[in-house]
């Protein structure tokens, strides 16, 4: 028989449950990834976003950040940039200090990972976590991106400079770049993939 | 390595027969789907060159507006096929459109559909990523509404189940048909591959916001009622209504907005007017693709895409009685043709 809505919402939280669960407790690289890659893709719907939250799998996105497996890395991003949307979770990231976190990110060389991470990062925007995100170093940062040859790369640093920063934060940034000033340096701009069909 | 969203998202089979899905199902699933990933802009590959473009162009017009399209010379294409870069107004045709048309044979050969981002302005990039905050957020508050109007049913069934007096006996009756309703409701969706209709007024409100921001992808859904496969009612007549608009408007690269034909709609009159009077007032604050899109004549056969793609919202206070002839008038129906007929002369009053 067809279940009523309430349980329907209990039956994907159980599900979820389970592949949380799955995460935790496998063994094999491979398998948890995949794991990880379902649980961001169910990020994506807004509807798990609240049992996500539950779950506490923001924490878990989180600790994918800081993983020497470059797959972890850019699915926990992509798990962050799909969850970062919701207010409630964009909430739970900035209390577990996620900017710094998403921040290092950016100097991925993942392509995906990077993208990612400036999305998160216009989401994390709220007046009083502005500052750290219009840090200079991440404004030259994505003054850099703006100047690749990537053009998704592109659009969305330039939005991030138009929508994250003052004019006046921006063209310092800029002015200590050219002046040798660069607190940039050595973040590498991302490879860009071959076009994939 | 971009994959097709059924591979994404198997688990959407899942929601749909209340089965836990097998993980195996869903572990295919090697790559992270982002809003950076999708866009308003795919192209499609595979085409044969045979002079289909027109042809092609009303396929993608089934899943919505059409902004733009041109063939893609520079792109390295297999022999004897073509590659073409179509611009749909809204994210959710796009969704829509690659869902339905990739791997799919057109005239001998075989559509490859992928979004292409690469292609927006800085302006789409930053239209997308507003749209989808926009539909996050609107989604968050309605599960939170959602939740506070079932827990105020479920107190009302508290407090009037003590009662025995007939005073009682319409407020559980109204408390009952709305449970019977979300069942009803969740049967139907469950049972349909149909879009459920956004009936009562203050839901429409919701309903049409949601449209506005062009927000009820089906791919964002995990496996509700929404991922309606709108397929089946679309394959059959496809070629029929919207070849006849587009065709005759068809003279440049840039069409009119000719409406998809794909989804039927059962939209009862007042809450239709009530839902145009939201337009109106949606119109003024929302940005111009929204306002060229209000601005259509509402008459005629055709439909604005987005609410026919809009299906997320649960109608709780829907009656029972109405859906069950939606549902006879629905499953009546063969194809295209007669769900138009049906919609046509309501569209006009």
């Amino acid at each position: 028989m067809w279940k009523k809505g309430s349980s329907e919402g209990s039956d994907r939280f159980e599900y979820l449950q389970t592949l949380v669960t799955e995460f935790q407790d496998t063994d094999s690289d491979e398998a948890r990834e995949q794991v990880l890659a379902n649980l961001a893709n169910f990020a994506y719907d807004p509807k798990n976003m609240e049992h996500l939250r539950e779950l506490q799998v923001p924490d878990l996105f989180l600790d994918m950040l800081t993983e020497e497996n470059d797959n972890f890395v850019e699915f926990g991003m992509g798990g962050l940039c799909n969850l970062s949307m919701d207010p409630e979770c964009r909430r739970v990231i900035l209390e577990s200090r996620g900017i710094s976190l998403v921040t290092n990110c950016l100097s991925s060389r993942r392509e995906e990972t990077v993208l990612s991470a400036i999305t998160t990062l216009m989401n994390l925007a709220t007046p009083s976590s502005r500052s750290e995100i219009a840090d200079p170093a991440v404004l030259q940062c994505m003054l850099r991106f703006s100047l690749s040859e990537s053009p998704r790369l592109r659009s969305l640093a330039a939005v991030f400079l138009q929508d994250c920063c003052t004019a006046e934060q921006a063209a310092r940034a800029e002015r200590q770049m050219t002046q040798g000033r660069q607190t940039a340096v050595g973040i590498p701009l991302p490879e860009i993939p071959h076009p994939e069909n | 390595m971009l994959l097709s969203v059924n591979t994404l998202f198997p688990a959407a089979s899942h929601w749909r027969t209340s089965e836990v899905a097998n993980t195996s199902e869903v572990a295919n699933a090697s790559a992270v789907y982002t809003i950076n990933l999708e866009s308003c802009y795919v192209m499609v590959q595979g085409v044969p060159a045979i002079g289909v473009m027109t042809e092609l162009i009303q396929r993608c017009a089934l899943y919505g507006v059409v902004e733009e399209y041109r063939p893609l010379d520079e792109y390295p294409a297999e022999e004897f096929t073509e590659v073409y870069l179509v611009k749909f107004q809204r994210l959710t045709s796009a969704r829509a459109a690659k869902r339905h048309m990739d791997e799919k044979s057109f005239y001998g050969g075989v559509l490859h559909v992928c979004y292409v981002p690469e292609y927006e302005t800085v302006e789409d990039t930053r239209l997308k990523l507003q749209d989808r905050r926009r539909y996050v957020i609107r989604t968050a508050q309605n599960k939170a509404r959602e939740r506070k109007r079932e827990e105020a049913v479920n107190k009302e069934t508290t407090s009037s189940n003590t009662a025995t007096t007939s005073k009682t006996v319409i407020p559980r009756h109204d408390k009952t048909s709305s449970n019977d309703n979300t069942d009803k409701t969740s049967k139907i969706s469950h049972h349909l591959d149909f879009p459920l209709l956004p009936l009562p007024p203050r839901e429409y409100h919701n309903y049409w916001h949601k449209n506005q921001h062009g927000t009820v992808p089906t791919e964002d859904k995990m496996g509700t009622l929404h991922n309606a496969v709108i397929e089946t009612k679309q394959q059959p007549g496809h070629g029929s209504s919207s070849n006849q608009t587009s065709s005759d408007r068809d003279t440049e690269h840039r069409l009119t907005p000719s409406q998809s034909s794909g989804v039927p709609r059962f939209v009862p009159r007042t809450t239709h007017l009530e839902k145009r009077k939201r337009q109106m007032e949606d119109a003024a604050e929302h940005s111009a693709t929204d306002v060229t899109r209000n601005n259509e004549p509402l008459i005629g056969p055709k439909l604005p895409e987005p609410p026919k793609l809009n299906m997320e919202e649960e109608s709780v206070n829907t009656t029972v009685s109405l859906i069950r002839n939606t549902m006879k008038k629905v499953e009546s129906v063969p194809g295209l043709k007669p769900v138009q007929k049906k919609v046509k002369p309501r569209r006009r009053i």
